[in-house]
């Protein structure tokens, strides 16, 4: 498992190095937003993570549909099923290899949330509350962009409904703009995951390499 | 060890509605070299595939080391070197890291085996794969079947690409193989030189069907093509049994025919031919005539 | 020891062994107590499968060609001890019978038959053990 999983982040290092670049990057903005923290600004504060949102969204999406893509067009696991491997374990590989390039975005991100809140404002539980929020859907919509993108990049044929799945990935990020952090967009969210997950799953497994 | 390796019950493969295997059944014992021949087309790939679980049977089972094909765990599949159709590697791998990472999702990895199979062939690691010529990737196959120490060697064309001196080669390592307790090796091949000299047992899959599945030792000893003048014409029937074969030319008859003894011997001489010669066949001589439209399969033990 | 493999022929492979021993033993380049290469090692030199090597050993061993010394190897035989010797004639006398015949399919005569023999029999530089008036006799007796 470990060597497949290797394997997937090898193949796959652009989006791990654009992960770490992308995290610092996010980090120095939290950090520079917090320091000059007031009312006035927050507008600004909200319009600068509309984009940053979106680049994580597309980006976590476009790696997934990589993977999927990749091992399509190079027949990695046609080459893989050769050897004493499942398929369901070249499958839970890539899935890994992608959870562990969102967490290498979004847990030093949260540490540094967590690190300026203790610094910076004063210990008002909702604020904490409020972070906690907002990081959890954050992870919960990337991961489903990223399981939207793993689903059309084995399934898509065309690039037309790889630019729908792109559609998609939109459509979800205004979801949250417009509905707020709360806890039905979650559960839609984990709908959406789980849905994207067993579709690929059952496609995955019964493609005939 | 007497056990089947290989076990194919009654295969039925159906392409688009046209019928490619025919009801096949085939056992390979461990310790065999079995070679499977046939014409382009004949079905020897889709047995392998079917073999190894990658294609589907229409109707009908086969097994390999005892578990059914579609069922293959990877403990299974780990004793099995396989050398498929294709020669499906990872195209933009350098050599070096393919072989890695073959060595680290193997079960079993044999260091002598694997570095004696390199100074034989003389593979290049640092270079990509879709860089190396075909009969490297070939080679590579091989080397990557062999490593693992396989119980079981299925090979589809395993020399196809190969120039001489490794084609040699593979037969060398194929003795080599074989010569260690408990092995089995199925290939399929066009060269039947190569496949005269290694082969324990053949197989000549034509029409869908297995029309020859027997020790290659026999097969020309059973197998005889008789030149036949009778004084008219010839008889319409010879009323012998397991002709794979027969043609007419004015008063002369040219039988193919299986398991000549001194019965069909006497059939043959109440028609009263003016002569009878035996003509010599080689094994490509054997294996165009069983694969002739209309020949019939060869019933040999 | 130098093997070819006739793949034109309609003669198996392990005949063709059996054929090519016995030919460079009457040729003088197998002498007597000669060590033959082992199975294995024919095998791999030949590249060619061992167990048709194995029945080729055997079936020499049968005719009384070569000996198998449990733990040494296989080994030209002493080719004029009396077993071996009538073992020999057997198997001879078989194949003339079956030349004999063919010759008859043929349709060709006694005296052209032992001409092409004796014409072989140059070939080889065999010396004649027997004088040609016995296996004259030989020959018309079959018939």
């Amino acid at each position: 498992m470990l060597t497949l999983i290797r394997r997937e982040i090898r193949d796959n290092i652009v989006y791990f190095i654009a992960a770490v670049v992308f995290s610092a990057i996010l980090i120095a903005l939290l950090t520079a937003a917090a320091y000059h923290f007031d009312l006035s600004r927050s507008a600004v504060f909200v319009r600068l993570s509309i984009p940053m949102l979106v680049i994580l969204v597309l980006g976590f999406s476009a790696m997934g549909v990589t993977q999927m893509y990749m091992d399509r067009n190079r027949r990695i696991s046609a080459f893989l099923s050769a050897l004493p491997v499942t398929r369901s374990r070249i499958l839970w590989a890539r899935i890994v290899a992608g959870l562990l390039a969102i967490l290498i975005v979004l847990v030093p991100l949260t540490i540094a949330a967590i690190v300026l809140g203790r610094l910076i404002a004063p210990p008002i539980p909702i604020l904490a509350g409020y972070i906690a929020d907002i990081l959890t859907t954050v992870f919960l919509m990337v991961l489903a962009c990223y399981c939207l993108g793993l689903l059309t990049g084995w399934t898509a044929n065309k690039i037309a409904p790889t630019f729908g799945a792109l559609g998609l990935n939109l459509v979800l990020v205004s979801l949250v703009f417009v509905k707020g952090f709360g806890p039905d967009i979650k559960f839609l969210l984990v709908l959406v995951i789980v849905a994207c997950l067993i579709r690929t799953w059952h496609k995955f497994m019964s493609t005939s390499l | 060890m007497n056990d089947n390796v290989i076990k194919v019950e009654n295969l039925v493969k159906y392409f688009d509605g046209r019928c490619v295997l025919d009801g096949i059944n085939l056992t390979v014992p461990r310790g065999c070299i079995y070679g499977l021949l046939g014409r382009n087309g004949a079905g020897k790939t889709t047995i392998i595939r079917i073999l190894l679980g990658t294609e589907p049977a229409t109707r009908g089972r086969t097994f390999l080391l005892d578990t059914e094909s579609t069922n293959l765990s990877p403990a299974i599949r780990g004793r099995i070197g396989c050398v498929a159709e294709g020669h499906n590697l990872i195209q933009s791998y350098k050599v070096g890291r393919l072989i890695k990472l073959c060595k680290d999702l193997s079960l079993q990895w044999n260091d002598e085996s694997f570095d004696h199979l390199m100074e034989t062939f003389r593979l290049p690691t640092d270079r990509r794969v879709k860089d190396l010529s075909m009969g490297m990737r070939a080679q590579l196959n091989l080397v990557l079947a062999m490593a693992i120490d396989p119980e079981l060697l299925i090979l589809d064309d395993p020399t196809l690409g190969l120039d001489t001196v490794a084609r040699r080669q593979f037969l060398e390592l194929a003795i080599e193989v074989i010569q260690q307790q408990g092995r089995t090796i199925l290939f399929c091949s066009h060269i039947l030189s190569d496949v005269e000299r290694i082969a324990d047992r053949i197989g000549i899959l034509a029409a869908g069907k297995l029309v020859v599945d027997c020790p290659l030792e026999q097969l020309k000893e059973r197998v005889k093509k008789l030149r036949i003048i009778f004084p008219e014409s010839p008889p319409e029937n010879l009323y012998l049994t397991e002709i794979v074969n027969q043609q007419i030319h004015g008063r002369e008859m040219t039988v193919t025919v299986a398991n000549w003894n001194q019965q069909k011997q006497a059939i043959l001489e109440t028609f009263k031919p003016s002569s009878c010669t035996e003509i010599p066949m080689s094994l490509e001589d054997i294996f165009i005539e069983c694969t002739r439209p209309g020949a019939e399969p060869v019933q040999v033990a | 020891m130098q093997i070819r493999i006739d793949n034109a022929s309609n003669r198996p492979v392990y005949r063709q062994i059996i054929d090519q021993i016995k030919r460079d033993i009457a040729l003088g380049r197998l002498i007597k107590d000669e060590k033959l290469p082992t199975v294995r090692q024919l095998a791999v030199q030949l590249a060619i499968n061992p167990n048709t090597i194995a029945k080729a050993y055997r079936q020499l061993e049968g005719e009384g060609i070569i000996v198998t010394r449990p733990g040494a190897g296989a080994f030209i035989a002493n080719l004029d001890s009396n077993l071996s010797r009538s073992v020999r004639k057997r198997l001879l006398s078989d194949e003339l019978e079956r030349i004999a015949v063919e010759a008859f399919h043929m349709q060709i005569g006694t005296e052209t038959l032992l001409e092409l023999f004796n014409n072989a029999v140059e070939k080889l530089k065999v010396p004649p053990k027997k004088p040609p008036s016995e296996v004259h006799k030989g020959e018309k007796s079959n018939e």
